[in-house]
């Protein structure tokens, strides 16, 4: 009961935070917002049972992400815009791409059933495993990929010296 | 659900649970900041030979009350152009999760208010959400020493995070556990993590004092170069919510540096009565937490202020690698001596000496190349 009402909240709070972050003229608080929508889908980690994916969840998306798009929102000079994004020419285009993924979407996640709600508090073992050993090249890889941008980043902006 | 006491419904029981627990983690809140502002003042007077407050009150114990009460009493100001809606969010947004934080920290056996097994990641995950908030005091200020101080913590605290979480990393590797019930019961009597992993210590200690925008790390808020950062346009309680979050702070990690270190709530007599053994361990681990918070006073008061590309590459040059050798010389030892925790300990007490000693020669070499640039500078300018 508490728990469906928890549920009843967060999804709430993530679609209502979710069409602000499209709908909003203020793109930062476009960004707040969009926290807020990464810190409801981290309660849904929670109540799903799965803490680890939840605190990872808050801290990398809304403790680390977040700020670093505010921080890009700063550096970009800012106008007042008299409508938001969403009435602009494109949209019937982009409904017309948009629609055939979002109803697969759906009806692939209403042909659930079965509550997938692990133990509490029982996935840091699984996620290890999952993470360092049957998945551990494709992590090797990811890492060594991001790593090659974030060198590429910092050879692009260098400052010559001399 | 469980059941409450007295007869009471279990669910009026859990509502009613939660505002206690609530009421009692602000009532330490605040009640902390001000002992915190009072120790502070005095330990400044001491040390630069003052009497610190001395009027209102015996010893002047009742200036921080006074004050509290002013900073209640003042008008809310907030400038025109200022972000309405950010600038109201902001100190709560910095407030909120240290305030969160004191759900896991264990008091005494049976003192906490949850026994989370992920609480140590819990509380790094709070702490990493204080820099949302004040990013957007900076920005919401409308002041451009205001955006200078949210931007730069922004930097510092993302890149004091990674040393910091990667010193926590070596403590669970030792441990075993991320529940903080399990960190304190591995560390009985005299055989703590600090004789074990002393050099992971020395690491967060450094980050925490970055974390918690401690001097020699305060340059977000600084006031001699940055009227104060984002501090600026903050008057009245606005400005009175900011600081007790970072007093707060500053008990978060001292509590966690006397949790993962020091033992928690362990101490002599302990376990002599059922009742007043735990009150004992809240003795122990209070007076524990509270000695690392006047270490961080002695330092405000002894070392002066970093500057910024000193702080970064302090910490990218210098911590970061030391927090990664550390890491990876223990996961090799733990690996390979599963039953002994001697060879960690040699082997960090052995890094630890060498990275002290070689601090040095760092410093030297440093100044060396920082000669060197300037000279070359100096010789294009003529």
């Amino acid at each position: 009961m508490i728990e469906a009402a928890f549920f009843a909240l967060l999804v709430i709070g993530m679609v209502g935070a979710g069409a602000g972050v499209v709908l909003l003229n203020r793109i930062t608080g476009a960004a707040l917002l969009m926290a807020f929508t990464f810190l409801c889908n981290a309660g849904m980690f929670l109540l799903l049972g799965a803490e680890t994916i939840a605190m990872f969840q808050v801290l990398i998306y809304v403790g680390a992400i977040t700020v670093l798009i505010l921080y890009g929102v700063m550096f970009t000079p800012q106008r007042d815009r008299p409508y938001a994004l969403f009435f602009q020419k494109q949209t019937p285009l982009a409904a017309l791409f948009v629609a055939p993924i979002a109803i697969a979407v759906a009806v692939f996640s209403f042909s659930f059933r079965d509550s997938t709600a692990g133990p509490k508090g029982a996935d840091l073992a699984p996620l290890a495993t999952s993470v360092f050993r049957d998945f551990a090249f494709p992590f090797e890889v990811a890492s060594v990929l991001l790593l090659a941008a974030m060198v590429g980043a910092i050879v692009l902006v260098k400052r010559e010296d001399e | 659900m469980v059941p409450g006491p007295f007869g009471l419904d279990p669910v009026l029981w859990a509502v009613l649970r939660l505002v206690i627990a609530v009421a009692l983690a602000a009532g330490l809140v605040f009640n902390g900041a001000l002992a915190q502002i009072y120790l502070e003042r005095k330990i400044q007077a001491i040390i630069q030979d003052r009497t610190g407050p001395m009027h209102t009150g015996p010893y002047g114990l009742l200036q921080t009350f006074a004050d509290a009460i002013k900073l209640l009493g003042k008008e809310d100001i907030r400038a025109r152009l200022t972000d309405h809606w950010f600038f109201l969010a902001a100190p709560a947004i910095v407030f909120a999760p240290m305030l969160a934080s004191y759900v896991v920290i264990p008091f005494a056996p049976g003192v906490m208010g949850a026994d989370l097994n992920v609480g140590l990641l819990y509380l790094t995950t709070l702490g990493s959400m204080t820099v949302l908030g004040i990013v957007i005091a900076g920005w919401a200020s409308n002041n451009k020493y205001s955006l200078i101080g949210g931007l730069r913590s922004a930097g510092q605290l993302i890149s004091y995070e990674v040393p910091q979480i990667v010193s926590l990393v070596t403590v669970v590797l030792v441990v075993g556990s991320l529940s903080m019930t399990a960190i304190v019961g591995s560390q009985p009597g005299l055989q703590v993590n600090a004789l074990i992993i002393p050099l992971a210590f020395v690491t967060y200690f450094i980050a925490g004092l970055a974390e918690t925008n401690r001097v020699p790390f305060d340059l977000p808020e600084a006031e001699s170069e940055l009227v104060a950062g984002f501090l600026t346009e903050y008057s009245g309680m606005r400005w009175g919510l900011f600081f007790v979050a970072e007093y707060g702070e500053v008990t978060v990690v001292s509590s966690i540096i006397a949790t993962l270190w020091f033992g928690g709530w362990h101490g002599p007599f302990t376990d002599v009565h059922p009742l007043l053994g735990p009150a004992l361990g809240v003795l122990w681990f209070t007076l524990k937490t509270y000695f690392f918070v006047l270490v961080f006073m002695w330092i405000r008061a002894t070392l002066p202020r970093f500057r910024i590309d000193q702080l970064m590459s302090f910490c990218w040059k210098f911590l970061i690698p030391v927090t990664l050798v550390n890491l990876l010389v223990t996961a090799i030892l733990v690996l390979a001596f599963p039953t002994s925790l001697v060879p960690v300990a040699i082997a960090n007490w052995i890094l630890l000496f060498v990275f002290a000693a070689s601090i040095p020669f760092l410093q030297r070499r440093r100044l060396v190349s920082l000669r060197a640039r300037l000279a070359a500078r100096e010789h294009a300018v003529a």
